[in-house]
């Protein structure tokens, strides 16, 4: 980091303690809009509950729409937090440090979003308890050999060992929080979430082994999760589209590129909510938008790769279905917007100084990536579906209802809500991690020139 | 708290010793070098031989003949042509590590003269078209030439091939200069046409680290292109109903685990017997040890994705190449590629002690050189003994996937021969071109510091932009 | 454990070298290194006081979880496919692909769950009483606490404050 900011222990409780101490005066009327769209939702899904599922937009031959596309979008969400925070500080990138704790607690509520969706298409949800293998008189266990098993199973692992990740790396900001709170039941609620942390050096050597650990045990989950949500389409043989061997790499890479994406978001929404602009710097974004160029690229190959294997094929099907895709109303232009908006305008962008320096330009550029990995969802899901089979009588279309559109929105709010409610309560940037970079922030003197350095032990 | 760190005098002093110390190691050959070089040389003859008995006996138009020959020119692309990425990647996240061993990674750039030379027999070896096989280019005669395929393969192979050599000489100009300034007879005459007027000014070395970024990402675009046209167009068509749009990414993505492979083994040789074990050391080892774990559990992620959608599809075309590639005729050599290749280095990186050692990295690496052979020999034997006149579109019946096919004479030299003229290439170079990078050496005393923190001693490294 | 006969001072320093010095007064004490501890906000480098490196065996956590992990989830696939044999899609009763993404999930999350209860346990955490311990070390300031037999906290206090202790407070006393 080039541009760096001295601030002391004080300030840096002061600064980050702001917003769970005090409430900014944005944060009422943005929490209200979130919960009565969630209201608002709430009933769309009693009313769901109550008529069934008919009153969503699917049927025959299109089973899948937004809920599954929304599933989909947000669990590609939810690998922000491990990308940015466990490969970043596997990798000692200074740079992470002020995003990490945003970034993980965006994984726990997309992942909440996330299974929201499955619930929502579920139409008769208690029949989630088919899941887990008990059989109290109903003579059938779950069946191991499907991927709608390995789902809840990686994403329960994911969603468990994200909150786990969390919590630990949580435990001294806690302490801190005890020490700063005036009213005796908030000392005591925060005493008891910090287990009694003082603070010896023995506490600080297993936290910082537990960062790198976790870290290493976490990503392969991460990898595994979004593998698996991708093998519920990929193994499908009868959906044109779908059977292709690159999906698990295909989904990882385009889940990395919209979380990574959102990350930057918040980041630009931490600058300018919480006046963090000493902390969430400059040189902050333009490392994000490095990576983010890196990750792009590497999608774009992918989503290359997976597209020129379906047309080498030469199977009718697959190619008519292509041409659909890319050609025909309404999909042409959704794929069209997709294209452009995930790749074409962001990166050329982003090969801008100016453009990553700045948190304007990387909010506008990322909204642009994730409404095109949206629509990357949509686009995979329906159209394979709209051509399931052969014959042409039972080939169909797919119109979303207002119930999946309040949904959609749903998990949009929630997951809004759901950081800022995050954010009164515990600091969204970790407060040990920043204080840690200044203790070993260092600088060389090389001649005239001041090289910023940091110490290793 | 912010603190200064001072970089003093003697530091520069010490820059001078190191790079002294290094031009004179380069210029001093011995002897275990010299016999080295010599069985090295009968050992590529014998490959010569090997491979004009080959074409002399059999010609080209026999793929079956051709796949050992095929699976060590992969296997050279895989790991020595794979090795320059260990010296381009950790310099684009600027880890310091990585300073004693980028030269080393990038001089194995040589090889592609290995690789070009290997190639042009398998451009004859490749049918045209015509045969009405899957191909990228949807052959239309009189609308895409019959060989396009072989034109583009050359073309990729050999602009990578100069792409690294290209690498190479730029990120060697200042050594070739501190050579031409502190060496005489030839080898100062050949730095100092190749130093090309190198006096280390602010603007040369502005261009220095410029060109390095640019070439290392092309290099990696060849990288990843080369690979996708060799398995495209030299490895998948050959299975009628092999379509995996992975692959291409799998066998690129070996390229990094090779190579780093390769380097490890090369570093640890280094040290062994080129008496480089103080700039050798654990960090280099440990550095390198978590990149080879990295990328063996990539290999399985990306081998298990493409197995799963076959395994659960079960279509025609799938089962038969699984059979073909997996569980047929090459099933031990499939569990001694997964052995080699995953479960030796997962199994055994994990634990700290072998990671931070300097034995076990490179002693992990040799099996995984070894399970890359076989896995190279496994795919493109299989593919290239399919017979010819297969249906192209497939499917093919399970009853037709073709026995197991056992190297001759001609393979064995041919394998030992091209392998041997990789590794003499690669020494004949560290003839010519220091293989610790002297400059990078000398930066590295200017952005490291060890120094005193309180009570204890950390070390300070800088990070320039 | 609690030791009901001891008992334990923090001196408050505002300067890293100040509270190192400190240390090296209470050691030339004769006071052994588990019966004094520095609390600081941040992760200093290992030594900074002059303390030695923490040992620990979080390692072994992740091992046994993850055999524990797999070991439930290989018994709970195989059970459940023995215990209703049916072939779907054509692919075998016991089939390994399937499973072994199972069994891949229950070794992660033993694994992970096993780390996180050996990161508490060997943080000997939770710490039920707080004992010595100021609000002022999450500000910045550096503890040095120390937790010794009673005849002898009072020489503990005495080469706290000549080392330049800021402050010193008892932790049997609010």
């Amino acid at each position: 980091m080039q541009e760096y900011i001295e601030h002391g222990p004080k300030k840096i409780n002061r600064d980050l303690l702001a917003g769970v101490l005090g409430l900014p005066r944005w944060w009422m009327p943005i929490a209200s809009v979130a919960l009565l769209v969630i209201l608002i939702a709430m009933c769309a899904y009693g009313w769901e509950l109550n008529r069934g599922i008919g009153v969503a937009g699917i049927n025959r031959p299109v089973y899948w729409g937004f809920y599954l596309a929304n599933f989909v979008f947000w669990i590609g969400i939810s690998h922000a937090g491990i990308m940015v925070s466990a490969i970043l500080r596997l990798t000692q990138a200074e740079w992470r440090r002020p995003v990490t704790r945003a970034a993980e607690v965006l994984t726990l509520f997309s992942l909440l979003a996330a299974l929201s969706n499955i619930f929502f298409h579920l139409g008769r949800p208690w029949r989630f308890l088919w899941i887990p293998p008990y059989d109290f008189a109903r003579g059938v266990w779950p069946n191991v050999r499907s991927p709608f098993i390995w789902d809840p199973s990686a994403i329960g692992t994911y969603l468990i060992g994200s909150s786990l990740f969390v919590f630990i790396a949580l435990i001294p900001d806690l302490a801190v929080i005890r020490d700063r709170v005036s009213g005796k039941t908030a000392k005591r609620v925060y005493g008891f979430l910090s287990l009694g942390w003082r603070g010896t050096p023995r506490q600080w050597k297993l936290q910082t082994v537990a960062g790198i650990l976790l870290s290493a045990l976490v990503l392969p989950v991460f990898v595994s999760v979004h593998s698996i949500v991708s093998w519920d389409f990929a193994v499908n043989v009868s959906v044109e589209g779908w059977h292709s061997t690159i999906f698990a790499p295909y989904f990882i890479i385009g889940a990395i590129h919209s979380g990574v994406s959102a990350v930057a978001m918040v980041m630009a929404l931490m600058v300018w909510g919480w006046k963090l602009e000493n902390y969430i710097t400059r040189d902050h974004f333009d490392a994000i938008g490095r990576l983010l160029i890196v990750v792009a690229t590497t999608w774009f190959f992918f989503f290359a790769l997976e597209f020129f294997y379906a047309i080498y094929t030469l199977e009718d099907p697959e190619i008519a279905l292509r041409t659909m895709q890319v050609f025909e109303w309404p999909y042409g232009p959704m794929f069209f917007v997709f294209i452009v908006a995930s790749y074409f305008i962001p990166v050329p962008l982003w090969l801008l100084k100016n453009v990553r320096r700045s948190p304007m330009g990387m909010f506008l550029t990322t909204i642009s990536v994730n409404i095109g990995m949206w629509l990357e969802r949509f686009l995979i899901i329906i159209p394979g579906l709209a051509r399931k089979t052969p014959f042409t009588f039972d080939w169909g279309t797919y119109h979303p209802s207002i119930v999946e559109i309040s949904l959609v929105c749903f998990t949009f709010a929630f997951v809004t809500l759901g950081v800022l409610v995050f954010s009164k309560f515990f600091p969204l940037v970790p407060i040990f991690d920043v204080k840690e970079g200044e203790v070993f922030r260092d600088e060389i003197k090389v001649g005239r020139r001041t090289v910023p350095a940091s110490i290793r032990e | 708290m912010t603190h200064i760190s001072q970089n003093s005098a003697s530091d520069h002093g010490t820059s001078n010793d190191v790079t002294l110390d290094l031009v004179n190691r380069h210029s001093h050959t011995g002897n275990l070098f010299r016999i080295s070089a010599v069985i090295l040389s009968i050992l590529f003859v014998l490959g010569i031989a090997g491979f004009v008995l080959r074409i002399t006996t059999d010609g080209t138009s026999n793929n079956d003949k051709w796949g050992y020959y095929a699976a060590v020119f992969a296997f050279i692309l895989t790991t020595a042509q794979g090795a320059p990425m260990v010296a381009i990647a950790p310099r684009i996240v600027k880890a310091h590590w990585r300073r004693s061993t980028s030269r080393a990674a990038e001089l194995w750039a040589l090889s592609g003269f290995i690789t070009t030379l290997v190639f042009v027999p398998l451009i004859f070896v490749l049918p045209g078209l015509e045969d009405g096989r899957r191909s990228f280019w949807f052959y239309h005669e009189g609308e895409v030439a019959r060989y396009i395929p072989h034109y583009v393969g050359a073309l990729s192979v050999v602009a990578m091939a100069l792409a690294g050599l290209f690498l190479l000489w730029v990120s060697s100009l200042p050594d070739l200069a501190y050579i031409r300034d502190h060496q005489t007879g030839w080898r100062q005459k050949w730095a100092k046409v190749f130093a090309r007027g190198w006096q280390g000014t602010s603007w040369q070395w502005f261009m220095v680290n410029h060109r390095m970024g640019i070439l290392g990402a092309f290099y990696f675009m060849m990288l990843v292109f080369t690979h996708f046209v060799i398995v495209a167009d030299f490895l998948m068509p050959f299975v009628p109903g092999w379509i995996d749009a992975l692959f291409p990414a799998t066998h690129a993505f070996n390229a990094l685990q090779g190579g780093v492979a390769t380097v490890l083994v090369t570093l640890f040789v280094m040290r062994k017997f080129g008496g480089y074990s103080d700039f050798i050391q654990f960090d280099q080892m440990w550095g390198l040890g978590k990149l080879l774990l990295a990328t063996s559990l990539l290999w399985i992620w990306f081998s298990f994705s493409s197995f799963m959608i076959f395994w659960f599809g079960k279509k025609p075309n799938e089962l038969y190449t699984l059979d073909l590639l997996m569980t047929g005729p090459y099933l031990w050599l499939f569990i001694a590629v997964f052995i080699l290749v995953f479960i030796v280095p997962f199994f055994t990186l994990i634990w700290n002690p072998v990671r931070r050692s300097t034995w076990g990295p490179p002693l992990i690496a040799c099996f995984v050189l070894v399970g890359t052979l076989f896995d190279r020999i496994r795919l493109y034997v299989a593919a290239y003994s399919v017979p010819a006149d297969a249906d192209m579109h497939g499917p093919i019946p399970l009853d037709l996937v073709p026995a197991a096919v056992y190297p001759d004479v001609f393979d064995i030299l041919i394998t030992i021969g091209v392998i041997a003229g990789a590794v003499l290439i690669y020494m004949l170079g560290t003839r010519l071109i220091p293989v610790i990078n002297i400059w990078e050496q000398r930066e590295l005393s200017i952005y490291q510091v060890h120094k005193r923190f309180h009570r204890t001693e950390v070390q300070v490294l800088g990070k320039p932009e | 454990m609690i030791s009901f006969n001891k008992r334990s001072i923090i001196g408050i320093f505002d300067n890293v070298d100040v509270a190192a010095d400190a240390i090296d007064s209470l050691k030339d004490s004769g006071y052994q290194h588990n019966e004094y501890d520095i609390l600081t906000d941040t992760p200093y480098p290992t030594g900074t006081f002059g303390e030695g490196e923490p040992v620990h065996k979080l390692f072994r956590w992740p091992l046994f979880g993850a055999a524990c992990g797999f070991s439930v989830a290989m018994i709970l696939t195989v059970g459940t496919s023995l215990a209703y044999p049916l072939v779907v899609g054509g692919k075998p009763i016991l089939s390994l692909p399937a499973m072994s993404i199972i069994m891949y999930e229950g070794s992660m999350l033993g694994a992970i769950i096993m780390t996180v209860v050996g990161i508490i346990f060997e943080s000997r955490l939770p710490r039920l009483f707080m004992g010595a311990y100021d609000e002022r070390v999450t500000e910045g300031y550096i503890g040095i606490t120390v937790t010794c037999e009673e005849d002898r906290i009072a020489l503990a206090e005495e080469k706290l404050r000549e080392s330049g202790a800021e402050d010193i407070k008892y932790g049997w006393k609010d």
